[in-house]
C-alpha cells in the first residue's frame, strides 16, 4: 500500500495527540488540528476551540436561565446548539450531556421516551448541565495545556 | 432293593420341598405333600380323596377363565404325554398360583398325575415362565431360547398394565438394567422426563391397544442414565383372543441417529460456504465490472471518432446487460438457496417509484411516454425494505420499457389494504407493448423461461427477472401477477408487498443506532479512491462557489477550515435559512453548492430549501444533520434537497459528497436551461392549444419532488412567470387533505386533463407527472426527452446511474444519458428546428 499523505497526516496527528480521555473523540479531533498550517502556531485549532469554550460558558449561562424560567423550548434549543458544536469539535461527553439537555428538553428520555413531568424533566436538566459544566472546565484545562504544550 | 426303594420314594415325596398333590387318572388328588399341605394350609384329610376342580375352585376361587387354565394344562399335558405348565390362576388373596403337570403312564395307560404348584405374583401372563421351570423341547421353548439369546434387539414383554414381565439378553446389554432388577418394574422408567411429562407411555399403550402396534423413535434412558436413541415398536399380545400384554422390540439408533446429525451439518456447512461464496462472488464480479462500465463511460465522455464511439458504446451496452445478467443470477441463487433477507428499513414509496419512473424514462424512445399515478392514500413512509421494493419495481418497469415501442407505460401505486399495524400497497404497471401470448402467460415466473425464444436474441436478459421479482414479492408478504392489458394490447403486471406501519420513536432510534454503523461502513472508501477525488476536487475548486448556511459559529467556522483545506476559497455564508434563501435568490446562479444545516433559528434547513426551489433554483443543496437516520435523509430529499452529510462532518465524506455533486454531476444551471431552451424553441414554433409545455415543465420540476407546500412557508413560485390558466389553478383548492405530493402535483393534473386523453380519471389515483404531450416533439430527433432529462437532473440519488458531465466547462453536445445506445449517436438536428438552437446556442455562454 502506498504511503499516502493522508495517512502521514493522520500519524502525525495522532502521535502528537495528548490524552484527552474520553471527553475527545481523537479522529475527529485531529480533523480540526489537521487544519492548522503548522503544529507549532496552531492558529486555526487553538481560537477554535478557545471560541467554543466562549460559547459554551455563554450556552450555560443562558441555560442557568432557561433553567430558572423552566423554559423546556429554550433549553432543548440550546442543548442542540451546543451539541452541534461540541460534537463538530469531537467533545463527546458535553456533546453527550447536551444530547441530555435537547431531550429531557423535548420532555422525552435520551431513549426517546415521552417524559410527562416537567419536574423530572427539570432535574434532569439540571444534573446534566452540572455534568457539563464540570466536564467543560476540566476539558479547558486539558486544552490549555495542551496548546501551551504547541506552542 | 425294589420294596426299599418303593417306600423311599412315597416318603420322598412326602417330604420334597415341592408343593406338589398327586391326581388318580380321573384328576381325583390322591396324596398331597407336606409342603402342600403346609402353604395351603391344610390338613391331608381336606383334600385327600378331593375333586381336583371343585378343590381348586373352593380354594383359590379363581375365576372360570383362570379355572380352565388348569384344566387345558392338564389335558395338553396328558394328550402330549409331556410335562405342561398351567398359566397363572388369580386368586382373592392377591397371589396367584400355576401348575406344573406331570402326566405319569405305564406305555398308554395313565397311571396319575403329578402337579407341583407354585404361587406368583398376580398376573394375567403367562407365557413364559421362570428358568427354574424348564418345559421340554417345545416350540414355545425354542422361541423362548431365541428371544432370550438376542443380543442386538431389546426384547420384552409387559403385562397388560405395562409392568415389566420378561427381560432378555439384549434388553439387559442395551438398558444395563439386571432381570431381577427390572422385572416387574413398570416400563416408564426407560423414559426421560419430557416424554413422561407429555405422558408418552401411558399415550403408546393406548394407541397400542387401538391399532395393535405402535412405532416411536426417541431417547431412552439406561439404569446409569445415560440416553440412547431408540427406535421401539410395541405390539399389543393376544392369547386366546385375550389381551395379555404388550411385546416391546427396542433397537439403539445412537449410531444412526449421529450418522444423521454428521450429514445434516455437513449440509448445513455447505450451504454456508455456497453463500459466503456467493457473498464473495458477487463483490468480486461486480467490483471489476463497476471499473469497466466506469471507465467506459468516462471513454464515452473523451473525442472519439464516430466509429470508435460505434465500438464503446458497444462495450458499454454489453457491459450493462452482462452487469444486470451477474446481478440476476446471483439475486436467484441467493434466492434458491434462501440465504436472501430482507431488512428492515424506512420506506418512501413515492420517492422510490418517482425515482424508478426517472431513471427507465432515460432510456425510452420518445415515442412512448409515461404515467405515473400515486394514490392519495399512499403512506408517507412506512417499514419494509426500500432496496427489494425498488428492485421489484425497476424489473418490472424495465420489462415495459423493454417490450414497449410506442404508447405509454402506466405505473400506479396504492394501498390495496390497511390493517393495524401494517399496509398492503398494490403497485401496477400497465404498457401498451408487444404483450405475452396467452399460452406463455403461465410460465412468466418461472426461472430461466423467456416467454418467447425467438424474443430472446432481440431482447437481452437471463429470463430470471421475473421469478426474482416474484421470490422477493412472497418475501415481502406480497404476491405478484400478470393479466393482459385490455384497452391496448400490452401487458399488466402487478405486485403488493406488505409494509408495516412506523409506530414509535424506540423503532427509529433502533435504526439510528444500525444507521450509524452502516454510515461508518459507507465511509469505508478505498483510501486511494478518497485521494485522486481530493485531487481532482482541487483543481475545479478555486473556480467554485459554495454557501454554507450554519447558524453555530464554531460550527462554521470548521466547516471553513475543512473546505478552505480542500481548496474552496469562495464559500459564502449564511446564518440561518431566510438568509441563505435570500442571498440565493439574489443570485440564483452564483453558487455551485449549498451546503444546509437543518436545525437552524428562524427558518430550517427544510423550509429554506423548499424556498429555494419554490423559486424555481436548482442548486444542489446537501443537507448536514447530526440526525444520522435514514428516514431524515428521505426527508431532506423530500424537502428538495439533493444529498445528505452526517454531523459531524467527516472530511472523506464530505469529499465523497463534493465530488459527486462538483465533478460527476451535470451542472444544474446547464442542464436545466438548456433543456428549458430547447422546449421554448419548441413551443415557439408549434404553440397550440394545449398550452406552454415548458411553463408546465418548470412547474412541475419544482413540485416533482413532492415538497409540501405548506402556507406557512408563505414562498410561492414566481406567478408572473405562469400563464393566467396556471397561476389560477395554483390557489389551493379548499381544504383537501394534507396530503403533499398528491396536492402539490394537483394543479399541472387537473390542466392536463382537460388536454390529454390519455390520462386515466379515477377517483383513487391522480396522475404525478402529468403525461405531457411528448408527441409534439417526435419528428426532432435530437431532443431526447425533455421530461425524463429535466427531471433527471433535479433530484439526487440516481448518482450511481449518472454519467460524468463532459466537464464543467464548455461541451454542450453530450447528452447526459450517455448509456442509452441511441443518444451518443444522434444524427444533427432537422434543418427546419435549426431556429430552435438559438437558444441553444446561447446557453453555451452561461457562466458555469
Amino acid at each position: 500500500m502506498l504511503k499516502t499523505d493522508e495517512d502521514s497526516d493522520d500519524e502525525r496527528f495522532f502521535a502528537n495527540m495528548p490524552d484527552f480521555g474520553d471527553h475527545v473523540d481523537n479522529a475527529i479531533f485531529s480533523q480540526i488540528l489537521e487544519m492548522d498550517e503548522s503544529d507549532q502556531e496552531r492558529d486555526f485549532s487553538e481560537p477554535l476551540v478557545t471560541n467554543f469554550f466562549e460559547q459554551a460558558d455563554d450556552t450555560f449561562k443562558n441555560m442557568d436561565r432557561a433553567l430558572a424560567a423552566r423554559d423546556l423550548n429554550e433549553l432543548s434549543t440550546l442543548g442542540h446548539f451546543l451539541k452541534g458544536s461540541s460534537a463538530t469539535l469531537g467533545f463527546n461527553k458535553i456533546r453527550d450531556s447536551c444530547q441530555v439537555v435537547q431531550q429531557y428538553g423535548h420532555k422525552l428520555t435520551v431513549e426517546g421516551v415521552s417524559e410527562p413531568d416537567e419536574n423530572v424533566c427539570l432535574k434532569k436538566i439540571a444534573e446534566a448541565l452540572q455534568t457539563a459544566k464540570i466536564d467543560t472546565a476540566e476539558l479547558e484545562e486539558r486544552m490549555k495545556k495542551f496548546f501551551a504544550g504547541a506552542e | 432293593m425294589h420294596h426299599h426303594d418303593a417306600v423311599d420314594l412315597g416318603l420322598l415325596f412326602d417330604l420334597s420341598p415341592l408343593p406338589s398333590l398327586i391326581l388318580s387318572p380321573s384328576w381325583r388328588i390322591t396324596r398331597a405333600s407336606a409342603r402342600f399341605l403346609d402353604e395351603w394350609h391344610l390338613s391331608a384329610e381336606a383334600c385327600v380323596g378331593q375333586e381336583l376342580l371343585p378343590f381348586v375352585q373352593h380354594q383359590l376361587s379363581p375365576s372360570p377363565v383362570h379355572l380352565k387354565f388348569l384344566t387345558t394344562a392338564i389335558d395338553d399335558a396328558i394328550a402330549a404325554r409331556a410335562e405342561r405348565t398351567s398359566r397363572s390362576m388369580n386368586t382373592k388373596r392377591s397371589v396367584s398360583w400355576k401348575a406344573r403337570v406331570i402326566p405319569v403312564f405305564k406305555g398308554d395307560e395313565l397311571l396319575a398325575v403329578v402337579t407341583e404348584w407354585h404361587e406368583g405374583p398376580l398376573s394375567e401372563l403367562n407365557l413364559i415362565k421362570d428358568e427354574e421351570v424348564r418345559p421340554g423341547l417345545s416350540t414355545d421353548e425354542a422361541f423362548r431360547i431365541l428371544v432370550q439369546a438376542v443380543k442386538d434387539y431389546a426384547i420384552f414383554l409387559l403385562d397388560t398394565t405395562g409392568h415389566i414381565a420378561t427381560w432378555n439378553t439384549g434388553a439387559e446389554l442395551l438398558k444395563g438394567y439386571r432381570r431381577d432388577e427390572i422385572v416387574g418394574k413398570h416400563f416408564s422408567v426407560f423414559y426421560g422426563k419430557e416424554d413422561l411429562d407429555i405422558k408418552k407411555p401411558e399415550m403408546e399403550l393406548e394407541i397400542c391397544m387401538r391399532d395393535g402396534r405402535v412405532e416411536d423413535e426417541g431417547w431412552r434412558y439406561r439404569k446409569d442414565g445415560s440416553r440412547f436413541w431408540a427406535n421401539v415398536v410395541i405390539t399389543a399380545v393376544y392369547k386366546d383372543g385375550v389381551h395379555v400384554g404388550f411385546g416391546k422390540v427396542t433397537r439403539d439408533l445412537t449410531e444412526r441417529k449421529s450418522a444423521e446429525s454428521r450429514l445434516i451439518a455437513a449440509y448445513e456447512e455447505s450451504e454456508k460456504l455456497k453463500s459466503d461464496f456467493l457473498a464473495n462472488m458477487s463483490h468480486e464480479i461486480r467490483t471489476p465490472m463497476h471499473g469497466m462500465l466506469s471507465a467506459c463511460a468516462l471513454l464515452l465522455d473523451t473525442t472519439l471518432s464516430p466509429r470508435q464511439r460505434d465500438i464503446v458504446g458497444i462495450m458499454d451496452e454489453s457491459g450493462q446487460v452482462l452487469l444486470q445478467v451477474i446481478n440476476d443470477i446471483l439475486d436467484y441463487s441467493k434466492l434458491a438457496s434462501g440465504s436472501f433477507s430482507i431488512h428492515s428499513d424506512i420506506v418512501g414509496i413515492t420517492s422510490i417509484v418517482t425515482s424508478v419512473v426517472r431513471s427507465v424514462q432515460t432510456t425510452l424512445p420518445p415515442s412512448v411516454h409515461f404515467e405515473l399515478f400515486l394514490a392519495p392514500d399512499l403512506p408517507k413512509s412506512v417499514q419494509g425494505d426500500p432496496l427489494r421494493y425498488r428492485q421489484i419495481l425497476h424489473n418490472i418497469v424495465g420489462n415495459a420499457a423493454k417490450f414497449t415501442e410506442k404508447g405509454s407505460i402506466r405505473v400506479r401505486a396504492g394501498v390495496q389494504r390497511e390493517d393495524h399495524d401494517s399496509y398492503i400497497v398494490m403497485t401496477e404497471v400497465t404498457d401498451t407493448g408487444i404483450g405475452i401470448p396467452e399460452a406463455a402467460a403461465a410460465g412468466l415466473f418461472t426461472p430461466f423461461t423467456q416467454f418467447d425464444a425467438t424474443t430472446t436474441k432481440q431482447y437481452k436478459g437471463t429470463g430470471l427477472g421475473l421469478s426474482i421479482a416474484k421470490s422477493l414479492t412472497e418475501l415481502m408478504g406480497g404476491s405478484i401477477g400478470y393479466r393482459p392489458n385490455p384497452d391496448r394490447h400490452g401487458s399488466i403486471f402487478w405486485f403488493t408487498a406488505r409494509f408495516k406501519k412506523i409506530k414509535s420513536l424506540e423503532q427509529i432510534h433502533d435504526w439510528k443506532s444500525k444507521l450509524i454503523r452502516k454510515g461508518d461502513a459507507m465511509l469505508a472508501v478505498p483510501e486511494a479512491d478518497v485521494i485522486s477525488l481530493r485531487q481532482e476536487l482541487a483543481e475545479v475548486a478555486p473556480i467554485k462557489s459554495l454557501l454554507l448556511v450554519e447558524d453555530n459559529v464554531i460550527n462554521q467556522k470548521v466547516m471553513l477550515g475543512l473546505l478552505r483545506s480542500l481548496g474552496f476559497k469562495n464559500t459564502a455564508l449564511a446564518s440561518n435559512g431566510s438568509e441563505a434563501v435570500n442571498m440565493v435568490r439574489n443570485k440564483p446562479a452564483a453558487y455551485d453548492i449549498v451546503l444546509m444545516d437543518i436545525n437552524m433559528p428562524i427558518m430550517d434547513g427544510h423550509q429554506a430549501s423548499r424556498a429555494i426551489r419554490d423559486a424555481g433554483i436548482r442548486v444542489p443543496i446537501v443537507a448536514m444533520t447530526a440526525y444520522a437516520l435514514k428516514g431524515d435523509r428521505e426527508r431532506c430529499l423530500e424537502h428538495g434537497m439533493n444529498d445528505y452529510i452526517p454531523k459531524p462532518v467527516d472530511k472523506k465524506y464530505l469529499i465523497k459528497v463534493l465530488g459527486k455533486w462538483l465533478l460527476h454531476m451535470k451542472d444544474y444551471r446547464k442542464a436545466f436551461d438548456e433543456q428549458m431552451s430547447k422546449l421554448r424553441g419548441y413551443e415557439a414554433l408549434t404553440l397550440g392549444p394545449k398550452g406552454r409545455v415548458a411553463d408546465r415543465l418548470e412547474h412541475l420540476s419544482l413540485t416533482i419532488r413532492g415538497d409540501e407546500r405548506d402556507a406557512s412557508t408563505g414562498i410561492t413560485p414566481n406567478a408572473s412567470d405562469k400563464t393566467a390558466e396556471e397561476t389560477e389553478s395554483l390557489q389551493p383548492h379548499g381544504t383537501q387533505s394534507s396530503d403533499d405530493t398528491i396536492n402539490a402535483v394537483q394543479p399541472a393534473a387537473r390542466t392536463e386533463h382537460e388536454h390529454t386523453s390519455s390520462v386515466v380519471s379515477s377517483p383513487r389515483f391522480e396522475p404525478l407527472l402529468p403525461p405531457v404531450h411528448i408527441e409534439l416533439l417526435d419528428s426532432s430527433a435530437g431532443v431526447d426527452l425533455p421530461v425524463a432529462e429535466i427531471i433527471a437532473i433535479t433530484p439526487a440519488h440516481n448518482s450511481q446511474t449518472s454519467v460524468k458531465a463532459a466537464d464543467s466547462g464548455g461541451d454542450t453536445g453530450t447528452s447526459a444519458s450517455g448509456t442509452t445506445a441511441t443518444t451518443p449517436l444522434d444524427p444533427p438536428f432537422d434543418s427546419e428546428k435549426d431556429t430552435a438552437e438559438i437558444p441553444h446556442e446561447d446557453v453555451s455562454t452561461l457562466p458555469s
